[in-house]
């Protein structure tokens, strides 16, 4: 399970049947958006996509869909194919102990710096770049990790942050990217920017895939992306020195572009087909020179197609998403059971509790509004009863139908802060919390003297007893 | 040469294909910041063809929404 770069996993991934290379020639665009999305619709057990013959990229590799399954995830967590969301939530929450006592191995000659291109860089000719979705403004890099230090505090690695922000080439050697105010890069930004100073960062394609899913993840600031990676992987994540600055880069990343933002200044960029399934408009944001691009031999470039959901991007952020808000819940209120965020990013949250007292379960939906992702993403949010398992949304919908009181259970609070991708976030940044309460009303609520149906005792273990002989009457 | 997107005198031609091909050409609008490569659809390429919605030849590009805000100097 330490898959320590991009290709470990997916050869973990060709070993379990899980990735296909597909040979047919192919065009940059519309083909491998359209062989993606259908990747993407294939379902809970899609493989990874790997292209090697696209038209004018001969001798280039794309590989995506490589987080894009619930098979696929299961295989990173190390865990049996068949794992579901609810037990996968289990493990990532198990992994997810100790965060910060992760360890970093520094290695000399990394393969991240195999190559190195100085002079003329063209970025569209040393990465197979396409358009993910028909109108995005250009050509965008999906799945990218975004090193960058605080000026102030360059010394602090807890503090460098390594976040996945859309990055649009603009050029042969620029880049556009969008860094939101709530986002920690935006802290280094603001610190480089009082000072006119341009910031350094270390963009890097098909990195480590759980130090990808980490730099998706709403950690505290001061939490280091790399020792979370290697927490979870539970041994020292392989890294390396920038070589034009001393920010960290994954010894084993496929490409790492070497640049600095371009200080206080602001350019046009968008649209681009982001995870609500709808175009973000045109707006201006930062600018990255890249001086600097270093690669593997025969590198891999990592994408990740994104567009209306179900993609892969709803699969790499899901689990990640809720469990920490789940631990930021359980630190304050332990009668908390599990947490889905998994819809679009955390737009729509269900927590499932026991009741502590009447009103509890609104008590815990202002907790989760206040949490640093809950703040602008969590939008639509759902309590439940402990016993209702928050990923079968059979038993949720149950919930939402014998629980809600109308009058006494649904609350909006206006004008609150909002997702700005979020198609329904006018202005954007500007949103509203919707909070139904649908757990069964204790004292001193109250509801009529109802007695809820139990399941019968043993009825897991017969459920048990029945697989065995269904399956074993399906062999036979 | 003209944008596609902004339909102003502001484009170049900035790649080939690298593998010597010829495939196809990438052209690049420095004032918009938009770039298309000749093998994409007509829906892409072609100005007349392009969905209008994601025009921008009557957009003022400085007034666009600056979602990141330029702190102020520090002294």
């Amino acid at each position: 399970m330490a898959f320590q770069s991009l290709r470990d996993f997916m050869d973990a991934l060709r070993r379990n049947g899980q990735l296909l290379t597909l040979h047919d020639a192919v065009l940059p665009e519309p083909d491998i958006r359209t062989y993606l999305r259908a990747a993407a619709d294939l379902g809970n057990d899609s493989p990874a996509v790997v292209f090697d013959n696209i038209r004018g990229y001969r001798g280039y590799t794309v590989a995506g869909n490589v987080h894009g399954s619930w098979v696929n995830h299961a295989i990173l967590l190390g865990m049996d194919k068949t794992a579901g969301m609810r037990e996968q939530f289990s493990r990532v929450d198990e992994l997810w102990s100790n965060l910060d006592k992760g360890e970093l191995r520094w290695v000399s000659n990394a393969p991240c710096q195999e190559i190195v291109v100085d002079i003329n860089i063209n970025l569209y000719e040393l990465m197979p770049l396409y358009r993910i979705n028909q109108n995005d403004g250009g050509c965008y890099l999906s799945k990218a990790c975004v090193v960058s230090r605080d000026p102030n505090e360059p010394d602090d690695l807890n503090k460098e942050n390594v976040g996945i922000y859309r990055v649009m080439v603009q050029g042969r050697d620029t880049l556009g990217m969008q860094g939101l105010p709530y986002h920690d890069f935006a802290r280094h930004l603001k610190s480089a920017e009082e000072v006119n100073m341009p910031l350094p960062v270390a963009i890097c394609i098909g990195t480590p895939p759980f130090l990808t899913t980490m730099a998706a993840t709403p950690l505290a600031y001061n939490q280091s992306e790399y020792k979370a990676a290697s927490a979870i992987m539970g041994e020292p994540l392989e890294v390396t020195s920038a070589l034009d600055s001393e920010l960290t880069v994954p010894a084993h990343s496929e490409y790492v572009l070497e640049g600095e933002v371009i200080p206080r200044q602001r350019f046009c960029e968008g649209p681009f087909g982001e995870f609500p399934g709808s175009y973000s408009g045109v707006r201006k944001q930062i600018r990255i020179r890249v001086n600097k691009v270093t690669h593997r031999r025969h590198p891999i470039y990592e994408t990740l197609f994104i567009g209306k959901p179900w993609t892969e991007h709803d699969t790499m952020i899901g689990l990640w998403t809720s469990v920490p808000l789940y631990k930021q819940l359980k630190a304050e209120f332990p009668e908390v059971k599990c947490v889905n965020a998994i819809y679009q990013h955390g737009l729509t949250i269900i927590i499932s509790s026991d009741m502590r007292l009447g009103g509890f379960g609104k008590t815990l939906a202002f907790k989760v509004a206040t949490t640093p992702h809950g703040m602008s993403y969590g939008k639509n949010i759902i309590i439940v009863d402990g016993d209702v398992d928050p990923f079968n949304l059979e038993r949720v919908m149950w919930a939402l139908s014998t629980r809600v009181r109308a009058d006494k259970d649904v609350t909006v609070v206006t004008n609150t802060p909002g997702m700005p991708l979020d198609p329904c976030s006018e202005p954007a940044g500007m949103g509203s919390k919707l909070i139904i309460d649908a757990t069964t009303p204790v004292a001193p609520d109250r509801m009529r003297e109802i007695t809820m149906i139990a399941d019968p005792p043993g009825s897991a273990e017969a459920a048990e007893r029945l697989q065995e002989i269904w399956k074993g009457a399906v062999k036979a | 040469m003209i944008c596609i997107r902004c339909l102003q005198d502001s484009a170049e031609k900035i790649a080939e294909a690298p593998d010597g091909s010829g495939e196809w050409e990438v052209y690049y609008c420095e004032r918009c910041n938009y770039s298309w490569r000749s093998s994409e659809e007509s829906e892409i390429t072609v100005p007349d063809k392009r969905d209008p919605e994601f025009q921008l030849e009557d957009v003022n590009l400085d007034a666009l929404q600056i979602l990141n805000p330029i702190p102020p100097l520090k002294k």
